[in-house]
């Protein structure tokens, strides 16, 4: 029988509104992989900050090893050899891997035995020869902002086995990562636990818990829902229990109607702001009545692609013609009143002004519009009833109505804002940025039923997703766009997900 | 919300005298007495004896004549800070209105010429501070900063060059009918300073109230100032509206200038800057960086800096314990702000 080397007995954690962990109790075998799967906000993360010393929890306690601890600091935590991989990494961007590594416990050496300095020759040899133990392999002179994020995350990785880290944990560290390197990552893993390192793996992701895992707890709105042994478990059963009722995992939808074409992108080019060409002559139409959902790796140019739709970046080649009317030079204001509802990727920094209250956001496009002021003048009326409609009608809540500051409201309910505030414009065209990056399943539920209900209303609805059960759920043909290029368009009943997966990878492209 | 800043803004001001009372006592003065010197100082308190002319009144309109530009000045950071801007420059702006008025009333001594002359100097230079961010990405706070001195040393090249009293070594005064203080006015058997700028401060801060909360300007500006990225995505021409908010914001620093070199004082003092548009900061800062909040906190900063005289006489204390209150004020204040700040998140 493998003995426990993390052991929680009974931990609760409050934050103000909200059980995050209520009473979990679970033991951790040395050596296993140990997946904590749950939807978003179910507690997982909350849970191991608490084993990384990030938060304390308010009952219950810790054992390590055997011994009850008290760990109220990353940096005790560390002591204890308990290392983590967040979901943003930490690293100095100007800094070279080696350095970024070392930070902290730079190996050093006296200079004529009086003035002590790092020994970065003997760093960089070690963390080579580190690198290439765990099959990590990098260059330990490579400045961090050259690196691409798999890299980034072998560095976080090889920081915490600098540090002799026993105890491994992962925040959900495959949601950056295109599926080459998650599985190139899970081999690491692999090798990792084969090394007598016990790894506790956080993710949402059932398929990888299948490949990897040993074990499995599964949580559900703060609390424990069951340990299951990972080989003997079926995903649909991870998948029932993870949400507490059998899901369907589509989206109730009438058969599309199509209408005239809304949206005519033409052989479009676009440069991203550091000014390479992140959209290359993608061309396709959206007739009203469709969803067209673009699927695609991250960073394959979508956001350059919904921002030149939306009139945020300029086109360097190509036309976008909206219902007949050529808007590829107009102005952001020109776009949204042509008819292009947009909801943005970053709900934070460009949906929302946070700080602002609920009332002022939800005409922030439209504000000048004689509906809402005249001769430069605010309606504050028309301001209110705004608000209190959509409120009421999109079901927003907030603590103190239309006077909540927004930035004091949940995620989920921001992007519902949002989405109120677009869709209630009823234009021709709307476009959904990543509409559920980071939402939980019910809210997931609600905004696709949503991209439904626009779609039967009429509008051609542009959807881009890095989510592909997002793209099968709601589109009505989709599209794949790889490196700024648009590799393939079919009807969605014509795709399965393997196929998109293929073409997301560049696939077909020659053919 | 607001009741929170407000809150926050006096709990301020509370600590800072309670600091300000324990150097006092430990230098082994009476700090309520020498908080009432300040009262009396300011005209709000009577004393216990006048001069021959003077009464609480005439006190008391001399402190409304040292409170309007600090009123002007503070709007002007302000709404800079609104804007998203750190207007750092207020000095400088000051000091280019106050001799761009002080020229010109040399040709044509009128008081409203005075005030368009200030309000336009003023706006010019906001308005180069607002373009150098937008055409060359130039931070307001480093171009405003040296704005200050450039403006500064010009200033006071021409002054000690062609605008010099000799004998009190700063500049010549300004001619009595361009003045916007009617200084020692006969009233009674009272010598009394009339702030005729007075009543424009106070319209202008109500005005600026009702711009920034109920016109389609002063909800760009805001949208702007809290979120640029937003602002473009909601269709604003973020460009445009940066530079209007920094033209503004001189112009209202113009306005101060010329309340205070051409009304409040009516010579400009060669070789240094008015600290008045740093405590300017520090006020908007306490007034929670609303118009009406900066006429409240610009009062109770005038009442510490105008009351100082009398007090320091009256207790033998060097003026200087006035500038360190206010010093605890602006420190607090803007711990405050943090605290606000950190409270959002």
């Amino acid at each position: 029988m493998a003995e426990p080397i993390v052991e929680l007995r009974h931990i609760t954690k409050r934050f103000p509104g909200i059980v995050a962990n209520d009473d979990v109790s679970l033991s951790i075998n040395k050596g296993e992989i140990f997946a904590v799967l749950g939807e978003n906000g179910a507690g997982k993360s909350t849970l191991v900050s608490m084993l990384f010393g990030m938060y304390e929890p308010d009952e219950g306690e810790i054992f390590i090893r055997g011994k009850r601890e008290r760990i109220d600091s990353p940096r005790y935590a560390t002591q204890l050899s308990i290392g983590m991989v967040h979901q943003e990494f930490r690293l100095v961007s100007n800094y070279t891997v080696t350095e970024n590594i070392i930070l902290g416990l730079e190996p050093k050496r006296k200079f004529l035995g009086l003035l002590p300095y790092v020994d970065i020759r003997k760093a960089n040899n070690d963390i080579t020869e580190l690198s290439e133990r765990y099959g990590l392999k990098i260059n330990p002179e490579d400045v961090i902002e050259n690196l691409n994020v798999a890299s980034m995350q072998k560095v976080e990785i090889l920081k915490m086995l600098y540090r002799e880290a026993e105890i491994l944990i992962f925040d959900e560290p495959t949601a950056v990562l295109t599926p080459q390197e998650i599985k190139a990552l899970l081999l690491v893993l692999d090798g990792l636990r084969d090394y007598g390192k016990t790894i506790i793996l956080i993710t949402h992701k059932l398929n990888e818990i299948k490949a990897i895992a040993d074990r499995c707890a599964i949580m559900n709105r703060g609390k424990l829902v069951s340990i299951l042994d990972v080989k003997t478990t079926s995903t649909d059963e991870m998948a029932r229990q993870m949400v507490g009722h059998e899901i369907s995992f589509t989206t109730e939808k009438k058969p599309a109607k199509f209408g005239d074409v809304v949206l005519k992108v033409a052989d479009m080019s676009v440069k991203s702001i550091t000014g390479y060409e992140a959209v290359k002559g993608a061309s396709f139409e959206i007739h009203s009545g469709e969803v067209f959902a673009l699927a695609g790796v991250s960073g394959n140019g979508q956001n350059e692609l919904a921002d030149a739709i939306a009139g945020l970046m300029p086109c360097s080649g190509g036309s976008v013609i909206l219902n007949g009317q050529d808007i590829t030079r107009a102005s952001v204001r020109e776009h949204i009143e042509a008819g292009i509802a947009y909801i943005p990727e970053d709900r934070h920094n460009v949906g929302l002004v946070l700080d602002f209250t609920l009332r002022d956001n939800f005409p922030l496009r439209q504000y000048y519009s004689p509906a809402f002021s005249s001769k430069g003048v605010i309606s504050e009326s028309a301001f209110n009833e705004h608000g209190q409609k959509l409120l009421e009608r999109y079901d927003i809540r907030s603590s103190q109505g239309g006077a909540t500051i927004t930035r004091s409201m949940s995620g989920g309910n921001q992007q519902k804002a949002i989405i109120a505030r677009e869709v209630d414009m009823r234009t021709p065209l709307i476009i959904f940025m990543q509409p559920t990056r980071g939402l939980d399943a019910g809210a997931v539920m609600n905004i696709h039923r949503q991209i439904v209900a626009e779609r039967d209303r009429g509008a051609a609805v542009l959807l881009i997703s890095l989510d592909l059960d997002e793209i099968m759920d709601c589109a009505d043909t989709i599209g794949v766009i790889y490196n700024g290029s648009i590799n393939k368009i079919a009807p969605a009943s014509e795709l399965s997900v393997d196929d998109i997966g293929l073409y997301m990878m560049g696939v077909g492209k020659t053919a | 919300m607001k009741a929170q800043k407000f809150t926050l803004s006096c709990l301020a001001i509370i600590i800072s005298l309670l600091f300000g009372a324990l150097i006092l006592w430990l230098m082994g003065k009476d700090p309520i007495a020498a908080y009432m010197n300040l009262l009396q100082g300011s005209g709000l308190m009577e004393k216990a004896k006048y001069a021959g002319r003077q009464s609480m009144f005439t006190d008391f309109m001399s402190f409304i004549d040292a409170m309007t530009p600090m009123i002007f000045a503070s709007l002007s950071v302000a709404l800079a800070l609104k804007g998203g801007f750190f207007n750092i420059g207020v000095s400088g702006q000051m000091m280019a209105a106050g001799i761009t008025a002080h020229i010109l009333a040399g040709f044509i001594p009128s008081r409203i010429l005075v005030v368009i002359a200030g309000f336009l100097a003023g706006a010019l230079i906001g308005a180069l501070i607002g373009w150098l961010k937008y055409r060359f990405n130039v931070s307001e706070v480093v171009s405003s900063i040296m704005l200050n001195s450039i403006l500064m040393y010009l200033i006071t090249f021409y002054i000690n060059t062609f605008y010099i009293n000799p004998v009190s070594r700063q500049s010549k005064s300004i001619v009595d009918a361009a003045r916007l203080t009617i200084s020692g006015f006969r009233w009674e058997k009272l010598k009394v300073d009339i702030a005729l700028a007075f009543p424009l401060a106070i319209i202008t801060a109500l005005i600026l109230q009702w711009v920034l909360n109920r016109t389609t300007y002063g909800y760009e500006v805001k949208a702007v100032g809290l979120s640029p990225r937003a602002a473009y995505y909601a269709g604003m021409n973020v460009n445009r509206t940066s530079l209007l908010t920094m033209t503004f914001s001189g112009a209202l620093a113009g306005l101060a200038g010329v309340s205070y070199f051409c009304g409040y004082l009516a010579a400009i003092q060669p070789g240094t800057t008015p600290s008045m548009g740093f405590d300017a900061i520090a006020v908007s800062l306490l007034g929670g960086n609303n118009p009406i909040g900066c006429v409240l906190a610009s009062f109770l900063i005038t009442v510490i800096s105008k009351g100082t005289v009398y007090m320091s006489s009256r207790q033998h204390i060097e003026p200087e314990i006035a500038s360190l209150i206010t010093a605890f004020i602006l420190t607090f204040a803007s711990c405050s702000a943090v605290l606000d700040r950190r409270k959002k998140k």
